[in-house]
C-alpha cells in the first residue's frame, strides 16, 4: 500500500519565475525508509513541506499536480488532520524545542491532539525509550547536547504516533556521536515498521535507507552516486 | 533541571500581585521600605536566585539610580542642598527618588518569585485560571525569545569584534551607527526563528482544537490556600494603614 502518492507535481514560490519542482512523481510504501538527497537549494525541504501540508497551508506558493496521504489530497486536509498522520522533524532542534523539561516537550503534541492524560504518560515513556533517553525525562532541554536535543525533537514527534515520519536534514548540525545515536534510532523505528522519508545532502547519512532518490532539476531519479 | 519551588505557581502569582499592588498604591516611605523588605524575605524564602538576577540587571540598576537622581534634582520643594540660591536637592525630590527605588526593588524581588516556577507550570496555572491556552503559550514564548535575542546580539557583537573592531574603544557616534547596522539582521534572524518555531508548533497540532488536554495538572494544597489568605490579608492591612 502506498501511503504517500505524488504525481506530476509542479511547484514554485510566489514571486519566482522558475519552478523548483517540475513534474515530480513519487510513491512511498507503508513501512518504507526512503532517502532523498540532492544539492543545497534543489527543493528537498520544499518537497517535505508539501508532503506534510506546510505548503500550501502555512507557506504560500503555486502548486500543480496531486499530493496524497493515504489516498486523501493534502491541500483538502486541515493541518490538524495532517498532524495526526505525518510528523516532521526539522534541521535546527533549537527552533523546535521550547518547553522547560523534556517531559513537557514530548507531552506538547499529544496534549494538542486531546489525548487523555494517562495515555500521554504512556506515550512519553514509549517515545523516550525509542530514542534511548529515558533518564533525561525531567532534564531541561537547554542543558542537552545538539544530538540529544535532536533526539528529543524526534521523540516529541514520535509521541504523536503518526504513521509517517519526515526527517529534514536532522543530522546536519550534529557531531559524529550524535549522528550515530540518531541513525540507531531511525533503524529501530524502521524495524518497528514506521514509514519514514529522510532528506539529507550528505549521502553518508542515508546508507540505512531502503531506497535513495536524488532530486535534481526539479525531478526525482534513482541515486547512482555523485 | 529547573529550579522549582513546590508551591502552586498560581499562589506565587497571587503573592506577586499583592506585592506589586502595594508597591504602586503605597506612598509612605516607611511602609514602602517594609514592603520591599517583605518582598526580599519572600524571594529568599522561595530560594530565588537573587545574586544571578542582580548580575543580569546590573546595567538596569545603574539606569534606575540615574533616573532617581534626575527625579530628585528636578522636583521642587524645601531645599536640602543648594548652591548660589539654586536648590540642587529638595526634601520632596529625595523622597520621590527613594519611593521610586523602593518600588523598583519590590517589582524586581517579586518578579524573582515567579522565576522559581517553570514556564510550563506558569502556563498551566494561567490556563487553569481560564486564560485561553494559546494566549498563555504565546506569553511564555515571548519570554523565551528574550534570552534568545540577547544571545543573538552577543554573537553579532563577538563577530564584529573578531573582525578587528574594538567596540569599547570607538567613539560613541560610531558605536551607535554600528548598532544600527546590527538591527536589521537581528530582527530578520529573530523573525525567521519565530516563524520556524511556530511552524514546528503547528505541525505538532497546536491550536488544532479549541481545548487541549494537559499532562501537568496543578492542585492547590492547604499551604497554598493559607499563603494566599495571608498575602491578601497583609495587603489589606498595609493598604488600610497607608490610607488611614
Amino acid at each position: 500500500m502506498d501511503v504517500i502518492e505524488i504525481s506530476n507535481l509542479y511547484f514554485r514560490y510566489s514571486k519566482r519565475e522558475e519552478y523548483l519542482l517540475k513534474g515530480l512523481s513519487l510513491r512511498v510504501r507503508k513501512g518504507e525508509l526512503l532517502a532523498i538527497t540532492g544539492e543545497s537549494g534543489c527543493g528537498k525541504s520544499t518537497l517535505l513541506s508539501i508532503i506534510c501540508g506546510i505548503i500550501p497551508h502555512i507557506r504560500k506558493g503555486e502548486i500543480e499536480g496531486e499530493v496524497k496521504l493515504f489516498g486523501r489530497e493534502v491541500r483538502d486536509m486541515a493541518i490538524r488532520d495532517i498532524s495526526k498522520e505525518v510528523g516532521i522533524v526539522f534541521q535546527d532542534p533549537d527552533s523546535q524545542i521550547f518547553l522547560p523539561t523534556v517531559e513537557d516537550e514530548i507531552a506538547f503534541g499529544p496534549e494538542n491532539l486531546m489525548v487523555p492524560r494517562e495515555e500521554i504518560g504512556l506515550r512519553i515513556e514509549r517515545a523516550l525509550k525509542a530514542v534511548n533517553m529515558e533518564e533525561y525525562r525531567l532534564e531541561n532541554p537547554n542543558n542537552l547536547s545538539g544530538g540529544q536535543k535532536q533526539l528529543i525533537a524526534i521523540a516529541s514527534v514520535l509521541a504523536m504516533e503518526t504513521d509517517i515520519l519526515l526527517l529534514d536534514e536532522v543530522m546536519s548540525q550534529i557531531d559524529e556521536d550524535g549522528k550515530d545515536k540518531i541513525k540507531r534510532t531511525i533503524l529501530n523505528l524502521h524495524r518497528e515498521g514506521k514509514t519514514m522519508v529522510i532528506v539529507d545532502h550528505d549521502i553518508d547519512n542515508l546508507s540505512l535507507a531502503d531506497r535513495v532518490l536524488e532530486l535534481k532539476s526539479g525531478m526525482l531519479r534513482e541515486f547512482k552516486g555523485w | 533541571m529547573t529550579r522549582e519551588h513546590n508551591l502552586d505557581p498560581r499562589t506565587k502569582l497571587v503573592i506577586v500581585l499583592c506585592l506589586s499592588t502595594l508597591g504602586i498604591a503605597v506612598n509612605n516611605l516607611a511602609l514602602l521600605s517594609a514592603i520591599a523588605l517583605l518582598s526580599y524575605v519572600a524571594a529568599s524564602l522561595f530560594r530565588a536566585n537573587l545574586k544571578r538576577t542582580f548580575r543580569k540587571i546590573k546595567s538596569l540598576i545603574y539606569m534606575l539610580l540615574f533616573i532617581a537622581l534626575v527625579q530628585s534634582i528636578f522636583t521642587r520643594g524645601e531645599p536640602l542642598l543648594s548652591a548660589g540660591g539654586f536648590a540642587i536637592l529638595t526634601v520632596n525630590g529625595v523622597e520621590r527618588a527613594l519611593q521610586f527605588i523602593l518600588r523598583m526593588a519590590i517589582v524586581i524581588f517579586s518578579a524573582t518569585i515567579i522565576g522559581t516556577s517553570s514556564s510550563r507550570s506558569i502556563i498551566q496555572g494561567l490556563v487553569q485560571w481560564k486564560l485561553p491556552y494559546d494566549i498563555a503559550f504565546m506569553a511564555a514564548l515571548g519570554i523565551r525569545f528574550l534570552p534568545m535575542l540577547r544571545e543573538e546580539i552577543r554573537d553579532s557583537l563577538v563577530a564584529i569584534q573578531l573582525r578587528g573592531i574594538d567596540i569599547k574603544n570607538i567613539p560613541i557616534k560610531e558605536r551607535i551607527s554600528l548598532y544600527s547596522y546590527l538591527f536589521n539582521p537581528l530582527l530578520v534572524g529573530t523573525l525567521l526563528k519565530a516563524e520556524r518555531l511556530s511552524i514546528a508548533m503547528e505541525m505538532r497540532g497546536f491550536r488544532a482544537y479549541d481545548k487541549r488536554t494537559s499532562y501537568l495538572v496543578l492542585k492547590f494544597t492547604k499551604l497554598d490556600y493559607l499563603i494566599m489568605f495571608f498575602s491578601i490579608a497583609i495587603t489589606a492591612v498595609f493598604l488600610i494603614i497607608s490610607y488611614m
